[in-house]
């Protein structure tokens, strides 16, 4: 579904991403792990459209995406939601979350998708006509991602949902962004915590200083001796 | 003495209402794309002509051809935009405010010139049958088409607003204002709304033209002037206060007229006083958060 | 060391030559542009230093320069003060008024400057008009005995002063925390860098440099309105000279003066009216869209490339 061949990503003048590229099937949840700053936000950025390549290729069910801006790469169906949330802070939350389905093909199924997101977040419906800035961190971020599926996505890329968040929290979006993968939605995850990261999703991917360092199936990544001893804390 | 503090009140309001009028197009570009349009007043000026043109050429009424006029600028506001600033709105902050700044003052100092060239100096007033008709009450005079003006301004500010919060396009506007990275994400064509926002600034600046030119006069000069009184406006209001803008042009109509009575022709300074004092002492305006 | 002394030299040479041409010539329309061309070197560069420099963009910048013209003008004409000290006053006046709007301005975010001067500089004008309705002509017999001569050598003294000013300070402590400024104000601010010491201190000499140049000018001019001293046509040509020039270098606005007073007078030949202010307009657009770094910034992007 989603391939990523060799993009070369520059900030201004700095090189952020050398060579990168990663593959996602449909249906698939594919984690990317690595320490802060190692590149894995520039990553799904490029990859919404946020950053353009100067090299290499971004293609999604046969369309290259690396040329589009990024609101064409949501209605094409990839949505990204960022890192610390960005909300739309004095909006409500029904109207961040009907913003999220601003695209014309996911405005014409915007109630039942709304429905939808209700059912995963309950909480959001019941404080929907409460400012966004006034929630808590769980619960904007739980918006976020809900925001995120109301433009109907195929796939979703999370980039730290857990982010300053607590344990129980955190068990808890987790559990929710199961339950959106297996409704059919590929999710790309880039997490810090490695643990849970690479629990939940099939494959994961390296990153390190803007390269990808390995890659594989999720179980024996986990069972890695380099990803033990860097982002496990076990040596 | 009563009678001249009433009358001024009143005229007071008839203007300030303008003033709010003239200001919400650039309070509402300035709030969403941050980029401070100071040639804001030479949209009024060409929408004031265009309204005296379509009065004296075509004897179309200055109200009834109020759509036209705001197509007309409408239309104009795009292209300028295209043309001159979508490449600068996409620049970071302090830059962005600069380059467009230096633009808008540019077009600030060619559009009079041109106006010049096109129409001369001369000084135009719209004078359809019913101009210069008042009634009285209780001593105190009120114009029908100043009146006239202050429904305008409250109609604008309302629809502004039910447009901003009740429209599907209006909240994306917001939405853009408050995070365009964001907005981005959902899908929002952001150089879009960018466009259609400087648009209908330019499409409000004529507008209030139409109303300028039926209560004053209309010549090529009057954009600066016209960009200043909305400046204090704003700053008054509270930069990004779409609501406040009419109110904030009240006041300081109405300051302006009773100072009139005491230091008559420079009331202008009024105007300074009162930046001053926000500067000093609250920035964020009337209405504006911290 | 050599260097340095070339530079000196060819300098020197530079202003010996410019001072030497009352010398060789009395045609007056030569002695005019050649005033009016440092004149507007004086004022094009105390913009530089406020906006080249500093990079906050004062659009009233006109108010300095019509205070510091009014000061002067009518402490030489109407109290009969020697015109040394009705240049200092005017030199003196401007940056005081600065003073007042710019510390309550400098304190806020920059969008603030940038209203308070455009507003300040336009009521002033307004007032100008109202206060001032008769326009300040010279007396007979200072129009009689009237010599562009004493005029150019003033304009060419100030000239080089305000070169000199600029030069100091753009390597100075100062000059550092101002392109700081420029730059990256947050950046700046966490360097330690004082940002309202640095606006201001900029806005202050800025304004001083204006005063004078606007000093300089009262002396120059036979007759006009007091009002004409506040037009923002002042502010526009400053501010397209050092944009077209070259924003904060010291050569850029000298290139920009003489380019812009020679433009001006062929445009003035075959364009009627106020009409060349279009094509200003249009060229300094252009500029600011398309070569923000003007003539100089030009020049040494070609010198890096030829180099490479």
């Amino acid at each position: 579904m989603l391939e990523v061949n060799n993009i070369d990503v520059y900030h201004g003048d700095l090189q952020a991403l050398w060579g990168v590229s990663l593959t996602l099937q449909e249906g698939e949840m594919v984690a990317l792990i690595g320490s802060n700053g190692a590149g894995k936000s520039t990553i799904v950025e490029t990859i919404s459209g946020l950053l353009t390549p100067a090299t290499g290729s971004v293609i999604f069910n046969s369309i290259c995406l690396e040329k589009e801006p990024a609101h064409r790469v949501v209605q094409l169906g990839v949505c990204l939601v960022p890192e610390e949330r960005q909300l739309f802070p004095s909006m409500t939350i029904l109207e961040n979350l009907e913003l999220g389905a601003f695209a014309p093909e996911s405005r014409k199924v915007k109630d039942e998708t709304l429905k939808f997101v209700y059912e995963l977040f309950p909480i959001l419906e019941a404080r929907s006509s409460q400012a966004a800035g006034t929630l808590s961190g769980g619960e904007q971020q739980m918006l976020a991602i809900g925001r995120g599926l109301m433009s109907k996505p195929k796939l979703l890329m999370l980039d730290e949902p857990s982010l300053g968040l607590g344990p129980l929290v955190v068990k808890a979006i987790f559990e929710v962004i199961q339950q959106i993968n297996r409704s059919g939605v590929g999710i790309l995850l880039v997490e810090q915590n490695v643990r849970v990261a690479l629990g939940l999703a099939n494959r994961g991917y390296i990153v390190e200083n803007g390269r990808i360092a390995g890659h594989g199936d999720a179980k024996s990544l986990l069972d890695d001796k380099h990803v033990k001893e860097a982002y496990l804390g076990i040596s | 003495m009563v009678e001249l503090f009433a009358q001024s009140f009143v005229n007071g309001i008839m203007i300030g209402a303008l003033y709010g009028l003239a200001a919400i197009g650039l309070s509402l570009i300035f709030g969403v794309m941050r980029i401070l349009n100071i040639a804001h007043g030479e949209f009024l000026m060409l929408g004031g002509y265009a309204a005296f043109w379509m009065f004296t050429l075509n004897n179309i009424d200055p109200f009834l051809g109020l759509p036209l006029v705001a197509i007309a600028l409408f239309l104009l506001g795009a292209g300028v935009y295209k043309v001159l600033f979508s490449h600068a709105a996409r620049l970071p902050g302090e830059l962005k405010m600069n380059t467009s700044l230096l633009i808008a003052f540019g077009l600030s100092l060619i559009f009079p010139q041109l106006a010049t060239a096109a129409w001369t100096g001369d000084e135009r007033a719209i004078t359809p049958v019913y101009s210069g008709t008042s009634f009285e009450l209780l001593g105190v005079r009120f114009g029908y088409v100043p009146l006239a003006g202050l429904l305008v301004a409250l109609a604008v500010t309302f629809g502004l607003r039910f447009f901003l919060s009740k429209t599907y396009f209006g909240k994306s506007v917001r939405g853009t204002t408050e995070n365009w990275k964001a907005a981005r994400l959902m899908g929002i064509n952001v150089d879009r709304t960018y466009l259609l926002t400087f648009a209908l600034g330019a499409a409000l600046a004529g507008v209030a033209g139409i109303l300028v030119g039926l209560t004053q006069v209309v010549m090529p000069p009057i954009g600066m002037h016209w960009t200043l009184k909305a400046l204090i406006v704003i700053v008054l209001a509270g930069m990004g206060s779409i609501g406040g803008t009419l109110v904030a042009g009240l006041i300081i109509g109405v300051v302006e007229a009773v100072s009139h009575i005491f230091i008559g022709p420079y009331a202008i300074v009024v105007g300074l006083v009162i930046f001053l004092l926000i500067m000093m002492f609250r920035p964020q305006g009337l209405f504006g958060k911290a | 060391m050599a260097h340095n002394w070339k530079k000196l030299s060819l300098i020197g040479g530079i202003i010996v030559l410019v001072a030497l041409v009352p010398v060789m010539t009395r045609r007056t329309d030569i002695l005019t542009w050649f005033t009016l061309i440092l004149i507007y070197v004086t004022l094009s560069q105390s913009w530089n230093i406020i906006g080249g420099y500093t990079g906050q963009i004062n659009l009233g910048h006109v108010a300095f320069f019509g205070l510091g013209a009014l000061t002067t003008r009518y402490l030489w004409l109407l109290f009969g003060l020697p015109l040394p000290v009705a240049l200092l006053a005017g030199a003196v006046v401007a940056p005081l008024v600065a003073l007042i709007i710019g510390v309550p301005a400098f304190r806020l975010r920059g969008i603030y400057f940038i209203i308070v001067t455009l507003v300040f500089a336009e009521i002033l004008r307004h007032v100008a008009y109202t206060a001032i309705p008769v326009a300040s002509v010279l007396p007979a017999e200072l129009l009689t005995t009237y010599s562009l001569v004493p005029r150019y050598y003033l304009s060419l003294t100030v000239a080089v002063v305000a070169v000199a000013v600029v030069y100091v300070v753009s390597n100075s402590r100062l000059g550092l925390g101002m392109m700081a400024v420029r730059e990256d104000e947050d950046a700046a601010r966490t360097s330690g860098v004082s940002i309202l010491r640095c606006k201001l201190s900029a806005f202050l000499i800025s304004t001083a440099l204006a005063g004078l140049a606007g000093g300089v000018f009262a002396y120059y001019y036979v007759g006009a309105y007091a009002g004409y001293l506040f037009e923002p046509v002042w502010t526009f040509d400053s501010v397209l000279i050092v944009f077209v020039g070259g924003a904060g270098t010291i050569i850029g606005p000298i290139i920009g003066s003489v380019f812009f007073v020679f433009l001006q007078q062929w445009l003035a030949t075959i364009l009627p009216g106020g009409f060349h202010l279009v094509v200003f307009g249009i060229i300094f657009i252009l500029v600011v869209l398309f070569w923000p770094s003007g003539i100089v910034g030009g020049v040494v992007e070609l010198r890096r490339r030829r180099r490479r």
